[in-house]
């Protein structure tokens, strides 16, 4: 099938830096699924490689460079989708 | 780090880090000052709009400089809220914003402050290298994902608020 507008954009964003994407069905768990249940597509996408998982446990935390990169990732997957 | 761009991104991740959006009492409206202030810095449109009993969304929105209605906007969502600490398992505290080694210690530094943050320092940047949308972006920052999201999430996307948003595609968090 004719991949949409949108994932063709977010794709082009992510290789045009280089980030490798692993897509997977989403668990059907956060606030995307009223998003896609009412129809709007939604992507989820959070820029944090190399960082072990700690959502919900204790010692969270998230290293300042991953967190700066991952401005860099969206600054190219907005400028994709926007302009 | 390398500038002054980046040192501001850290101190805003760290200063909503601080603020104790915690379920089951969220401190939601310290969290709705920061936006608005956040709004007011990035010169970007602020709306808070009430879902239910002392339940809010608030939307940043950069307005697109086509002046063409009918294109469909990027949303980029994330939820304000966070779970519940065992304090005395943290080598830190948890709403101390503290950063250890480069580590940027809180409950919700992953989950999900720190995409909020990243979107409006995106954002920031794109705006300071003049670039002029061709779809508007709104930022929508909602309540009680961590619960269900049935007073957030599933409120507003049935209120005529969402509808005008006139969205066209949405990111929230993955992993």
């Amino acid at each position: 099938s004719t991949p949409s507008w949108w994932w063709t954009k977010f794709k082009q964003a992510c290789d045009n830096i280089n980030i490798k994407i692993n897509t997977t069905v989403f668990p059907a768990a956060t606030d995307s699924r009223f998003l896609r249940n009412n129809g709007y597509p939604a992507l989820g996408f959070s820029p944090m490689n190399n960082t072990p998982i700690l959502l919900h446990d204790h010692d969270e935390y998230l290293h300042q460079d991953v967190f700066l990169q991952g401005i860099k990732i969206y600054c190219e997957i907005i400028v994709s989708i926007i302009i | 780090m390398s500038n002054a761009n980046d040192e501001l991104a850290v101190q805003h991740f760290v200063d909503y880090l601080r603020i104790k959006t915690v379920q089951p009492l969220p401190d939601y409206e310290k969290a709705f000052e920061f936006l608005q202030s956040y709004a007011m810095e990035l010169d970007l449109n602020y709306q808070k709009i009430q879902v239910g009993i002392d339940r809010h969304v608030a939307i940043l929105t950069w307005l697109s400089t086509n002046n063409s209605q009918q294109q469909q906007t990027l949303l980029l969502n994330s939820h304000i809220d966070v779970v519940p600490v065992f304090e005395e398992h943290w080598k830190y505290s948890p709403f101390g914003g503290e950063i250890v080694d480069g580590r940027i210690y809180g409950r919700g530094a992953q989950d999900m402050k720190c995409v909020g943050i990243q979107y409006l320092e995106a954002i920031r940047r794109l705006k300071l290298a003049n670039y002029k949308p061709n779809r508007t972006v709104h930022c929508l920052f909602v309540p009680d994902e961590e619960i269900g999201g049935l007073t957030g999430m599933n409120k507003f996307i049935e209120m005529d608020e969402f509808k005008q948003l006139n969205v066209g595609f949405t990111l929230d968090e993955g992993k």
